[in-house]
């Protein structure tokens, strides 16, 4: 604060009425270095459903206080629940000019009810994230665990070069989705969805590099295959949209809200790193068309897959295409190829 | 009566007020609701033929950017340590926490919960992290609020290690 303009009273006054009118404080005044009440103000009847009788002991009445009196310190105890829904700040302070001991209590109980709804979210969010990052666990570990002991995992250098196709997907809709339901749902959906996604990347010999938000990483050719990289991208890419297809249907049946994805392929050069030993994030795959692969993703329309041109010319049978242009950000001008069921 | 103030701590969503309430209530509900601040709920319980009465402070959940006050604990005579057995990352936040109280309030004693034991598929706490529990020499139990699996036997243990101490 600047000393050199104190707020004037009248503006103290002011915000005085205001915190009073919103805390409806309650102060007890203690017998010095005991817990008997000695005075009391304020609304306490607001926050006692007894009445406090001066010179009887205020750890009786607030059982919050046990143990914590006679005031040895100053303490907070903040939004402690006193009654139902109804939320305490509890202050124990010493005042040493005049030697005497305090109790203030203020209601927060709408303060505390608001910050409720942010924490809610925010930790269900992190219970999702980490529900996520287990699905992702198990099936990228079983995936590699079960190549690794049969022999067919074929990555193993650090730093090896290689080229291999990368395919993002991503479910559309999914934030405002998640924002209108309750997170059962949204969690069953999610999951739902990622099943649609995370199998055919699977059966294609793909491994699942990242679960971002709501959508998902994978690259091909990294695992052996009988096919080329880009044949199997887009073999799964072609069976996502067909599982989520199936999906909607059944949702829709069900009365249910329904989701789409798009997803973006693209196929380059890349190298290929092992990252720390940790069991889960053993892998990651750096590239130029990696970057491509997601821009991409993000202009694919719902039930549309979009194609860069290597993608393209690797493929065995190419169906046919219909041709787009596009301007991706960090990218510039480039054309894509676009099937859309 | 005895009378003993025991604080249920733990990261966000491992179970403290599930336990809570599966403890004193008998109660378990699926539906998440996230705890703020501090409610403290009551149970006697018999200690060896004696009359202990348990007040339980269930405490909002330790995050990143929103720590237990300390003040809270002040008075303490236990801990219940939560861990959400399906989340690694709530057994580092446990360790961070008993850091952190032990040092502005001295060791205080503890029992591990591994909570959510029912959910075996997804369950991911290794005998490595089971043993480095095992080693600092607290009492360490798998729980369930939802089936109530060693909900009551973990309570009573550290009443009676509390009572008896
Ligand atoms: N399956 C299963 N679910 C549980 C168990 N214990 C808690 N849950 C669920 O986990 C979620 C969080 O439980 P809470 O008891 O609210 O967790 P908390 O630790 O009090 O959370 P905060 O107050 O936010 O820190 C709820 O959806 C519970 O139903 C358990 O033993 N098994
Ligand atoms: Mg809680």
């Amino acid at each position: 604060m600047n000393t050199q303009h104190p707020i004037p009273d009248i503006i103290s006054q002011h915000l005085a009425a205001y915190h009073i009118q919103t805390l409806a404080p309650a102060w007890i005044e203690l017998t010095p270095q005991t817990d008997q009440i000695q005075s009391l103000g304020g609304a306490w009847q607001s926050y006692f459903t007894t009445n406090l009788e001066l010179g009887s002991s205020i750890t009786s009445a607030c059982e919050y206080l046990q143990g914590m009196l006679p005031i040895q310190e100053s303490f907070e105890l903040p939004q402690v629940q006193m009654r139902n829904d109804k939320y305490t700040d509890i202050l124990a302070f010493h005042d040493a000019q005049t030697q005497t001991d305090w109790l203030l209590f203020c209601d927060v109980t709408m303060s505390t009810l608001q910050l409720q709804e942010y924490q809610q979210a925010a930790n269900e969010l992190n219970l999702l994230k980490d529900q996520l990052n287990q699905t992702l666990g198990r099936f990228v570990g079983e995936e590699v665990a079960q190549r690794a002991s049969n022999g067919t995992l074929q990555f193993n250098i650090a730093g090896e070069r290689k080229v291999i196709t990368t395919l993002f997907v991503d479910i559309r809709g999914f934030t405002p989705f998640n924002e209108s339901h309750d997170a059962q749902d949204v969690m069953h959906a999610l999951n739902q969805y990622m099943d649609c996604m995370l199998k055919p990347i699977l059966e294609e010999a793909g491994m699942v590099d990242k679960i971002i938000g709501d959508g998902v990483m994978a690259v091909f050719g990294v695992l052996a295959s009988d096919n080329n990289s880009a044949d199997n991208a887009f073999v799964a890419a072609k069976s996502i949209q067909a599982k989520v297809k199936a999906l909607n249907k059944q949702r829709g049946n069900e009365g249910q809200d329904q989701l789409g994805v798009g997803i973006g392929i693209a196929t380059g050069d890349a190298v290929l790193g092992i990252l720390g030993s940790h069991e889960r994030r053993a892998f990651t795959a750096i590239g130029r068309h990696v970057n491509l692969a997601a821009r991409l993703e993000s202009n694919a329309r719902i039930g549309e897959i979009l194609l860069d041109e290597a993608s393209v010319t690797a493929l065995d049978n190419p169906p046919s295409f219909a041709l787009v242009s596009l301007t991706l950000k960090g990218i510039g001008k480039t054309h894509a190829y676009s099937l859309t069921s | 009566m005895i009378q003993k103030k025991i604080c249920i701590l733990g990261a966000a969503g491992v179970g403290k007020t599930s336990l809570t309430a599966q403890f004193v209530f008998s109660k378990f509900s699926e539906k998440y609701l996230s705890s703020m601040g501090v409610k403290i709920d009551r149970k006697t319980v018999d200690v060896d033929g004696k009359q202990v009465n348990l007040m339980l402070w269930d405490i909002h959940g330790e995050e990143k950017y929103k720590k237990i006050p300390t003040s809270y604990l002040r008075g303490a005579s236990g801990i219940m340590m939560v861990i959400d057995g399906t989340r690694p990352a709530t057994l580092e936040m446990a360790q961070e926490i008993l850091q952190r109280v032990e040092t502005e309030l001295g060791t205080i004693p503890h029992i591990y919960l591994l909570n959510k034991s029912d959910l075996t598929d997804a369950w991911s706490i290794n005998d490595d992290d089971m043993q480095m529990l095992k080693n600092t020499g607290n009492p360490v139990f798998l729980t369930s609020a939802k089936t109530g699996d060693n909900v009551e036997a973990s309570f009573l243990h550290l009443a009676t290690a509390l009572v008896t101490a």
